[in-house]
């Protein structure tokens, strides 16, 4: 949904507002050693409530079924068939075939590669880059580099971001490397303001101000002690973010600027399916159905860290 | 009040500046001389040369975006290669249809989302609450364009009782507003949705807060503290949504415009990329971050006339 372009923005809202309390609840300094035991705390945050549950479930479903598409696919999704074309569900095809006579079911698992392949290479992309240059800012509160720093932010912020992806597509060539770099260039700002307030109220901690007074550097200091303890609203915000990249990735797809043509993405797939409307409705139900069940599974992922990383959530659970 | 308005609009101006240099930057990213592109393989040097002074591209970089920029701010957005049309005519005239669209679609939206919203929040735990989290839940999981395509194939063809094609212009307003259904429920679902979320979370805390309970100690009627006070200043929080939501679907727009097969801003757009007419794209990009920052700030500054607390920031 291209109004999901707004809604991401929103969502990041939420942890910027909150910021103060979190960071005090979230940080616990201390050895790199702690670090795996707060991942695994955030998996139990998770996997405490049903929402966390049933999303995670349904996210790893997705990434299994991309990582091992070559076992899980009955077909061949390039091998077409005239002979079978417009083949509505059947047992041999469960998905149905499409105006070439390829296996939809098929086509959907690839599918689930290519959208993986852009929300996470997205999103890891967009993480590494904004919020390096997140903390950057809030390190250096007040001075030019932070003044240009939010000047960028919010330059990039102040386009509609599926326009923005578009225009910049446009003009580099259809591809999904390139879908890559156009959504993370308008992506990274989001995790940037994240970073950056998290920082601002981290940088009064005790800890950092010990640190500071015995000469740690900026890079060890912004990588040792900061970015571990401001974790948690930027996963809570990758959740909706992966949402939203799936969903660009279709739309982008859709209007022919995603994957090349014999390539298969759930976008292009229901674009052809618009095209044979009249024909094969099951080339518009299956893959819509699909694309519904995974968004709403990093929906519910979502939700999930937000109750059991966020402190104010939990309370308002019961 | 002054002087959160000006700091706000003075902010605007570097971030608008910077988002015409990033728009104005997207000419380099593309590969390929215009000129030579514009004139066709047949062209003789001469004649590239002479287009690029034209186009004004043998001009150092700071010197095109000058001209860039201050053309830009006379409402000039250069022609289209293609046709010669004039960008800013182009997109004079494609504008309103978008602007019917997506102010039909928040309208919509936000009077499902602020009012559900408020109804879950009133009921708390209860079943129009479930009902109203699970269905937003599920709304929130359909992206616009699958929920236009679906609507398309139930409504339009299989049982078709909304039209699928264009936006039935000079066929009187009752055909436009017919031709208007289907696009705007596609549209407005997930941000209803989104809205419901933020006004029941925000009405529950207002609800929870201690001048409501004197209120109700004071023994006002429900309906009236309901609405008079926990609705009112509750409704903040969904008036920024509103503002970032109009400005975001004259752009968001462009999936259902072209599915519906619509006039307006983002099937110019898209067309213009097939086309590869970047002035089309350029122009149409401009107005769009110009319009989302617009709609930003009015919304901002709404926020901050009816909540003090926010200018304090």
């Amino acid at each position: 949904m291209v109004n999901g372009q707004r809604k991401n923005s929103d969502t990041t809202m939420v942890p910027e507002t909150g910021g103060q309390d979190k960071a005090a609840v979230v940080h616990m300094p201390g050895p790199l050693a702690q670090q795996w035991g707060k991942g695994r705390a955030v998996m139990a945050g998770v996997w405490s409530s049903p929402e966390g549950r049933l999303g995670l479930c349904i996210v790893m479903f997705f990434i299994g079924v991309a990582i091992f598409a070559n076992f899980v696919a009955p077909y061949d999704p390039y091998e077409q068939s005239i002979r079978d074309r417009f083949a509505a569900p059947s047992w041999a095809h469960p998905f149905g075939t499409d105006y070439l006579g390829r296996d939809i079911l098929s086509r959907m698992v690839y599918g689930s590669r290519t959208s993986m392949y852009v929300a996470f290479g997205t999103n890891i992309l967009s993480v590494a880059v904004g919020v390096f240059l997140g903390m950057l800012a809030g390190r250096n509160k007040g001075n030019a580099i932070d003044y240009s720093i939010i000047l960028m932010f919010d330059m990039i912020r102040s386009f509609p971001q599926i326009l923005l992806a578009l225009a910049i597509v446009a003009v580099l060539g259809p591809s999904l490397t390139n879908v890559v770099l156009a959504l993370s260039f308008t992506l990274f700002p989001f995790y940037g303001r994240i970073a950056r307030t998290q920082t601002l109220s981290l940088m009064e901690a005790p800890f950092i101000k010990a640190g500071q007074a015995m000469g740690v550097g900026t890079m060890r200091l912004m990588g040792r002690h900061i970015a571990p303890n401001i974790m948690a609203p930027i996963l809570v915000a990758w959740g909706m973010e992966m949402t939203n990249m799936i969903i660009y990735e279709a739309g982008l797809s859709f209007l022919g600027l995603g994957i090349a043509p014999p390539g298969a993405s759930w976008g292009n797939m229901l674009r052809k399916g618009l095209d044979s409307i009249y024909v094969a409705p099951w080339m518009i139900i299956f893959p819509s159905l699909v694309l519904f069940v995974g968004m709403l599974g990093f929906t519910l992922l979502s939700t999930g860290l937000r109750i059991g990383l966020d402190p104010h959530e939990r309370r308002s659970e019961d | 009040m002054l002087l959160y308005t000006i700091k706000r609009l003075l902010w605007m101006i570097p971030t608008l500046m910077g988002g015409l240099f990033l728009v104005f930057s997207l000419t380099y990213l593309m590969p390929g001389d215009p000129a030579s592109a514009m004139l066709g393989p047949t062209a003789t040097q001469a004649k590239i040369d002479a287009m690029h002074i034209r186009l004004g591209l043998d001009l150092p970089i700071y010197e095109r975006y000058w001209k860039f920029l201050t053309s830009a701010l006379q409402g000039d957005l250069g022609v289209s290669i293609w046709t010669g049309h004039e960008v800013s005519a182009l997109i004079g005239s494609v504008l309103p249809k978008t602007a019917i669209l997506a102010v039909s679609t928040i309208a919509f939206a936000s009077l499902f989302g602020i009012g559900l919203g408020a109804l879950a929040a009133i009921n708390k735990g209860g079943i129009i609450d479930k009902i109203c989290n699970y269905g937003s839940l599920l709304n929130l999981a359909i992206p616009s364009f699958v929920a236009a395509i679906l609507l398309m194939m139930f409504f339009g063809v299989w049982w078709q009782i909304f039209p699928i094609m264009g936006a039935g212009e000079g066929e009187g307003f009752w055909s436009a507003v017919h031709h208007l259904v289907l696009p705007v429920i596609a549209m407005s679902t997930g941000w209803a949705a989104f809205m419901l979320r933020i006004q029941r979370e925000t009405m529950i805390e207002t609800l929870g807060s201690d001048y409501i309970r004197t209120a109700r100690s004071f023994g006002a009627p429900r309906w009236h503290i309901v609405y008079r006070y926990a609705l009112k200043n509750s409704i903040i929080p969904s008036i920024t949504i509103l503002g970032m939501g109009l400005g975001a679907l004259f752009g968001g727009a462009v999936f259902v415009e072209i599915i519906f097969n619509r006039q307006g801003l983002g099937q110019l757009i898209v067309q213009s990329i097939y086309k590869r007419d970047l002035p089309i794209v350029q122009g149409g990009v401009l107005v769009a971050m110009v319009l989302f920052v617009i709609t930003n700030i009015i919304a901002d500054l709404i926020v901050a006339w009816v909540d003090p607390r926010t200018r304090l920031k």
